[in-house]
């Protein structure tokens, strides 16, 4: 039995639908993560989830009780929200002992609960300041806080991190992943982050203009994107689209594009009959993309390098096929220089090939 | 550093900096110093600040809640007490009224989407441009003549073997008639100031406390209310001072027995005699609780309040 189920999720602003009928089953203890742009809907489905915002149409199940009509505090869940939402008035210790002091629970397990969440989030020492004299990334505990202090069934976070600076970002994040083999509840999380959604979920749902675009574990989502959305969102640096037609010469054939031509091997070729036409868009990762000088033409791809973005240990050149923007991933003490043209040799395992028409992967 | 600025203040500076000193101590001073003198001396003029001192004039004013004999006088037609417990009255409930509806109208008319919604937060502040003297005669007229309970009636005739009195029992000479006007004047004015502060409590708080648990009540009593005090206090600063001031309204509509003390200030003045040093004993007396009242409130009045609640 799935904890909570979508059916039909539906959300309509007068006559603007921002989302369409969305579908999703969510099982006990796993954590799932909402991802996509902006304005994908994501927020809006947890806030619905949450009780925050009406539904239009459809209907939400937790634990098989259909719940879009009840007020948020009948429906047990416990949020963590984007700009901390901490009570300013109130200090850390009764921000995060709020709910159970509206639950008239008896003072003891009040401040036993309060004493064993705070030391779980290293907030011992600060339970008795006020938020605004902690920083960032204690606010941002506190407002974890006050959702552990509840015993609920589930956590919704809406984007928790992003108002936190890049390192304390990766350093909560962690934090979040340890917290969450500790608590083993079901958890919601939404981000605009595909970082965050990579290291945390158990599952991924791409959300994109309403629509879930696919959903599965994060390798799935990486190794199979479903379509050429998933394959653009998911992966930094993002993935490589090359508008291709499938020719023919002999037996012989080849994925060829513009400044570009190469050779199909067998797998490739039974892959290609899948296409609904000749015209399809070829996807390549930019860490599939191997720096080669001596590889035949056939089976490489020439870019002019543009811009090298040094980030360490490797580094991501910009380039240039013929006007078709590509990103390479590659050893920082490769040696190029700017204006360079450089051969690159292509993992015909590991391309992805979508339907120019559909945006949908082939094979 | 702050010595370099003090020195090099051009001496116009000061002579405006004492000017607005003397504009607004002026008076009050004046008023002080007059109510400790005879009214021979505050009329003759000459004198200034050397004169004789007297309580006298403290003695006429209060003469109704003096514990002793006063020599001067033979009889007390000065009310003070009963002015003044009139005044508190008035004032305090009226204030307490408007602020319990004001910030729940200002509330539903922030966060709530109804019909006429922009309409009424429009139009409440335009209520409030009408001068009190407009109101005057027709609430006059109403509170004697339309809001009544007849005498033979049960309820007027219960009211009226309690409490004595002739005629119909009617709103006018009432506590709860001048309250009722009080809060209807001063309603918009405090609505619009608290919708000012409603609409700076980050909406996310709200939801927050609503994931929390909290009813829409508890919402508003646990998490908006203790975020607008500051617009609490000044509203209710602006509200009981209007209240305790207000002259024109409260003469018309109050009785022998529910006077104000504003009202009763102008009660020694007739057309053979001004009692000006009772009049300021009495201005003097009537200074004291809206000062006490805004020291306290203005305490309330801390900026930053929702510091700390969001990013950003």
């Amino acid at each position: 039995m799935p904890k909570i189920k979508l059916e039909n999720l539906t959300k309509r602003y007068g006559s603007l639908e921002v989302l369409h009928s969305i579908n999703l089953e969510m099982e006990d203890a796993e954590f799932t993560v909402l991802v996509g742009p902006s304005g994908c809907g994501k927020s809006t489905t947890l806030r619905m989830i949450a009780g925050l915002e009406s539904v239009s149409s459809g209907e939400i199940f937790i634990d098989d009780r259909a719940v879009s009509r009840l007020e948020p505090k009948e429906r047990d869940l416990a949020m963590v929200f984007q700009d901390y939402a901490l009570y300013p008035h109130m200090d850390v210790a009764k921000n995060m002992s709020f709910a159970l002091r509206l639950q008239k629970r008896p003072k003891k397990e009040i401040e036993d609960k309060i004493q064993e969440v705070s030391e779980m989030l290293g907030l011992t020492d600060y339970l008795h300041r006020k938020p605004a004299e902690l920083s960032g990334g204690q606010r941002q505990r506190v407002a974890m806080g006050r959702a552990l202090t509840r015993n609920s069934s589930t956590f919704l976070f809406d984007e928790p991190l992003s108002n936190l600076d890049a390192k304390l970002r990766t350093q909560m994040r962690a934090e979040l992943a340890m917290l969450r083999q500790r608590v083993q509840k079901n958890m919601i999380y939404v981000t605009h982050d595909q970082i965050e959604a990579m290291t945390l979920a158990d599952k991924i749902v791409v959300m994109h203009s309403g629509h879930i675009q696919q959903q599965g574990t994060p390798e799935e989502l990486f190794k199979k994107p479903a379509n050429k959305f998933v394959a653009g969102f998911l992966g930094t640096p993002p993935m490589n689209f090359l508008d291709t037609t499938i020719t023919q010469s002999g037996d012989q054939h080849y994925l060829e594009g513009n400044g570009f031509r190469l050779l199909c091997d067998h797998t490739t070729e039974k892959r290609l009959s899948f296409a609904d036409s000749k015209e399809i868009v070829l996807g390549i990762r930019p860490s599939d993309l191997y720096f080669d000088s001596d590889a035949p033409a056939e089976s490489a791809i020439d870019i002019n390098v543009v811009l090298s973005e040094y980030i360490g240990a490797q580094s991501v050149l910009i380039g240039d096929c013929n006007g078709q923007k590509l990103m390479v991933e590659l050893k920082s003490e490769t040696p190029i220089a700017l204006g360079q043209t450089l051969r690159f040799r292509v993992n015909l395992d590991a391309i992805h090939i979508f339907s120019k028409s559909t945006e949908l992967a082939i094979g | 550093m702050a010595a370099s600025t003090e020195k090099s203040q051009h001496p116009a500076f000061y002579a405006v900096v004492v000017m607005l000193v003397i504009m607004a101590v002026g008076p009050i001073a004046l008023m002080f110093i007059n109510s400790f003198k005879f009214d021979v001396d505050i009329i003759s003029g000459t004198s200034g600040l050397l004169f004789m001192p007297t309580i006298q004039n403290y003695e006429t004013a209060l003469c109704d809640i003096l514990p002793y004999e006063i020599d001067h006088l033979d009889f007390c037609a000065l009310k003070f007490g009963g002015a003044f417990m009139n005044s508190l009255i008035i004032a305090l409930v009226s204030t307490v009224l408007t602020l319990v509806i004001g910030c729940m109208a200002a509330y539903a008319l922030v966060r709530f989407k109804f019909m006429g919604r922009d309409t009424v937060s429009g139009t409440t502040l335009m209520v409030r441009m009408v001068p009190p003297a407009v109101l005057l005669v027709p609430v006059f007229g109403l509170w004697n003549n339309e809001f009544c309970i007849s005498k033979s009636s049960f309820l007027g005739g219960l009211i009226r073997d309690t409490f004595g009195g002739r005629g119909d029992v009617c709103l006018a000479g009432t506590h709860s008639g001048i309250i009722l006007i009080y809060i209807a004047m001063n309603l918009p004015f405090v609505i619009w100031i608290l919708q000012s502060f409603i609409v700076q409590v980050p909406r996310q708080l709200e939801e927050a406390a609503r994931m929390d648990g909290a009813g829409p009540f508890q919402v508003f009593f646990k998490v908006v209310l203790p975020l607008i005090k500051p617009g609490l206090a000044a509203a209710a600063i602006f509200t009981f001072r209007i209240a305790w001031n207000e002259y024109l309204l409260a003469s018309a509509l109050s009785d022998r027995d529910t006077k104000t003390v504003p009202i009763l200030i102008v009660n020694n003045m007739s057309e053979f005699n001004v009692e000006w040093g009772v009049i300021m004993a009495t201005g003097v007396l009537l200074a004291i609780p809206p000062i006490i009242f805004t020291l306290f409130a203005s305490r309330q009045i801390i900026t930053g309040m929702t510091a700390g609640a969001v990013k950003g």
